[in-house]
């Protein structure tokens, strides 16, 4: 449905976008993540022919995005990151309108105002000027001015930002119904949505793509985490009990906050196994005490946090238009 | 169709429902009625002359403040990018704009109707010059509004819209008329005659006589026509930057 080939963009000097490649199928959902200024929004405004790409082509449904304009612009159902309402509207007022710019024939527009009224919540406001919601349901408001034409391909750029928790479960629920049949791409900085409503990730950072593939294998992970609390006030003596461990592959220790008798460890495995008698021989043996001991599954989060993290930790090997930042 | 009548409608329904709109077209009706009100007396000619070379200086301020926000306003909601991506036309953007912006001006006029009725029941006016001021008013105002909205396509600040719109028109006023007066002595016609030919509310004073001449009409609706092309392709042309 959705097909991004090596797309560049460019903003005079800056190198937003660089060569991002994915496809989106029917009844798929994928998350786009990254930190912000990631190139996240420039993508998606190139998906959504809101800004042509410098070099690369995207097609949606076949139909590239520029040559094609129109073809590929009436499939595509577009919430934009700033939700676009006119405050002095009402709400059904502001779907019609949009239902005309869409292309929804004149009989039609009725009953598809009706459908997204319903679908995402708005009857209790559809008298209401939209300048006057909360932010909340204008994001509503504006996403259901995205489905009024029934589109094949959905596009929402920060769907969920500014809305409260029970509001963000329950947009959730919508998001996962409307994946259905449909390819739906949303963007966010928040990983714990995309692992929640999406099939698939596509991490961008610095304008490329840096990680791709299916969330629940992601979340699997490969190696194993170990946490670790021993009674010592020396780190030291806990990296050499466990020097000669095999298996582990760094080793993070802390004093407990408040009980620095204690030391806390976080213990990176190389994930071949489960390491926990492996060290608890090496407490016994270096007869340090143990409170606890537990293996910690690493989450979609630790691999997201480690790929943020991993180029300000290797900064020196990095030139610097490499964290150049894109405009979002 | 459908698309450019549905913009140009919200665009002249936001307007109204907004306290700009009404504080302009406010202003507008109090200083011409002063203006009319100085030659209602006993004994002047039932004309509406003053009027109407007065509303055509006026509308010089009055027109950019109804299109300073035709696409300003949409780029800085964001909203310009629904209408980018929605399977319209930059062309149907523009003129839907440009249209909805022309209602508003012309609506704004319509309170000075009370005049016409005023003069009809206290005299025997000519109609002729009265029709063709009105004309040319609203052609004036339709030339106008094309110029602002070209101003308010290029910037996303409407003040800057605004303010570039008023600098541009007075700024051809002065070429139409001291800077080429000065010019057809010293330097010569071939440098004076375009420089007339840029005067736009000048031109009044013909319709207020009730003379619509053609040079004058097709001059409004080149202005009208050349200034929303321009906004157009400046749109299209954005989208690359």
């Amino acid at each position: 449905m959705i097909d991004v080939r090596n797309v560049h963009r460019r903003f005079g000097q800056i190198h937003a976008v660089r060569g991002v490649s994915f496809t989106v199928h029917k009844g798929e959902a994928i998350g786009l993540l990254g930190p912000n200024g990631a190139g996240k929004t420039t993508t998606i405004r190139m998906i959504t022919g809101a800004l042509p790409p410098t070099s690369g082509q995207v097609r949606i449904d076949g139909f590239d995005t520029l040559g094609q304009a129109m073809q590929a612009r009436r499939r595509i159902g577009y919430l934009p990151e700033t939700t676009p309402v006119y405050p002095e509207m009402r709400v059904t007022e502001f779907l019609r309108y949009r239902a005309v710019l869409q292309g929804v024939p004149r009989r039609d527009r009725r009953s598809a105002v009706d459908c997204v009224v319903e679908q995402c919540w708005l009857r209790d406001v559809q008298q209401r000027r939209v300048g006057d919601l909360s932010k909340g349901y204008k994001q509503r408001v504006g996403l259901a001015a995205a489905l009024l034409h029934d589109p094949p391909v959905l596009v929402l750029d920060e769907p969920t930002s500014g809305l409260d928790p029970a509001q963000i479960a329950q947009t959730r629920r919508l998001f996962r119904s409307l994946a259905k049949g449909r390819a739906l791409i949303l963007s966010s900085h928040i990983l714990g949505e995309v692992e929640r409503t999406c099939d698939r990730v596509v991490v961008i950072m610095g304008g490329e793509v840096k990680l791709t593939g299916n969330v629940a294998e992601l979340a699997r992970g490969d190696s194993l985490r170990c946490v670790l609390e021993v009674k010592t006030n020396d780190s030291a003596v806990l990296r050499s009990a466990l020097s000669a461990t095999p298996g582990l592959r760094a080793i993070n220790a802390e004093p407990v906050v408040n009980d620095p008798a204690w030391m806390h460890a976080v213990i990176e495995t190389t994930g071949d196994g489960d390491v926990r008698e492996r060290v608890a021989v090496a407490m016994r043996d270096a007869q340090l005490l143990v409170r606890e001991l537990r293996t910690v599954e690493r989450s979609l989060e630790d691999r997201f946090m480690q790929l943020i993290e991993e180029p300000a930790a290797t900064s020196d090997n990095i030139s610097s238009d490499e964290k150049t930042v894109a405009p979002a | 169709m459908n698309v450019i009548v549905a913009i140009a409608l919200r665009e002249f329904k936001a307007f109204f429902r907004t306290p700009a709109g009404w504080v302009v077209s406010a202003l507008f009706s109090l200083l011409c009625a002063i203006v009319f009100l100085t030659g209602f007396l006993p004994g002047e000619p039932a004309t509406m002359r003053s009027f109407f070379v007065l509303a055509g200086w006026l509308s010089l301020l009055i027109a950019p403040a109804i299109s300073m926000r035709l696409i300003a306003e949409e780029y800085r909601t964001g909203a310009l990018e629904t209408l980018s991506t929605a399977p319209i036309s930059d062309w149907q953007v523009a003129i839907g704009k440009f249209l909805g912006g022309s209602a508003c001006f012309v609506a704004m006029s319509l309170p000075t109707f009370v005049f016409v009725a005023a003069l009809a029941g206290t005299a025997n006016p000519d109609y002729g010059p009265i029709i063709g001021g009105y004309i040319g008013l609203w052609l004036l105002g339709v030339a106008l509004i094309a110029i602002g909205l070209f101003f308010s396509t290029v910037t996303r600040n409407q003040v800057a819209a605004l303010l570039s719109t008023v600098f541009f028109v007075i700024l051809t006023q002065v070429a139409a008329t001291i800077v080429a007066r000065a010019a057809d002595g010293a330097i010569g016609a071939w440098l004076s005659a375009p420089l007339y030919t840029l005067s736009l509310a000048p031109r009044m004073d013909d319709f207020a006589k009730g003379v619509i001449d053609t040079k004058h009409v097709a001059f409004f609706l080149a202005a009208a026509i050349w200034f929303t092309s321009m906004s157009a392709i400046v749109m299209e042309a954005r989208r690359w930057r």
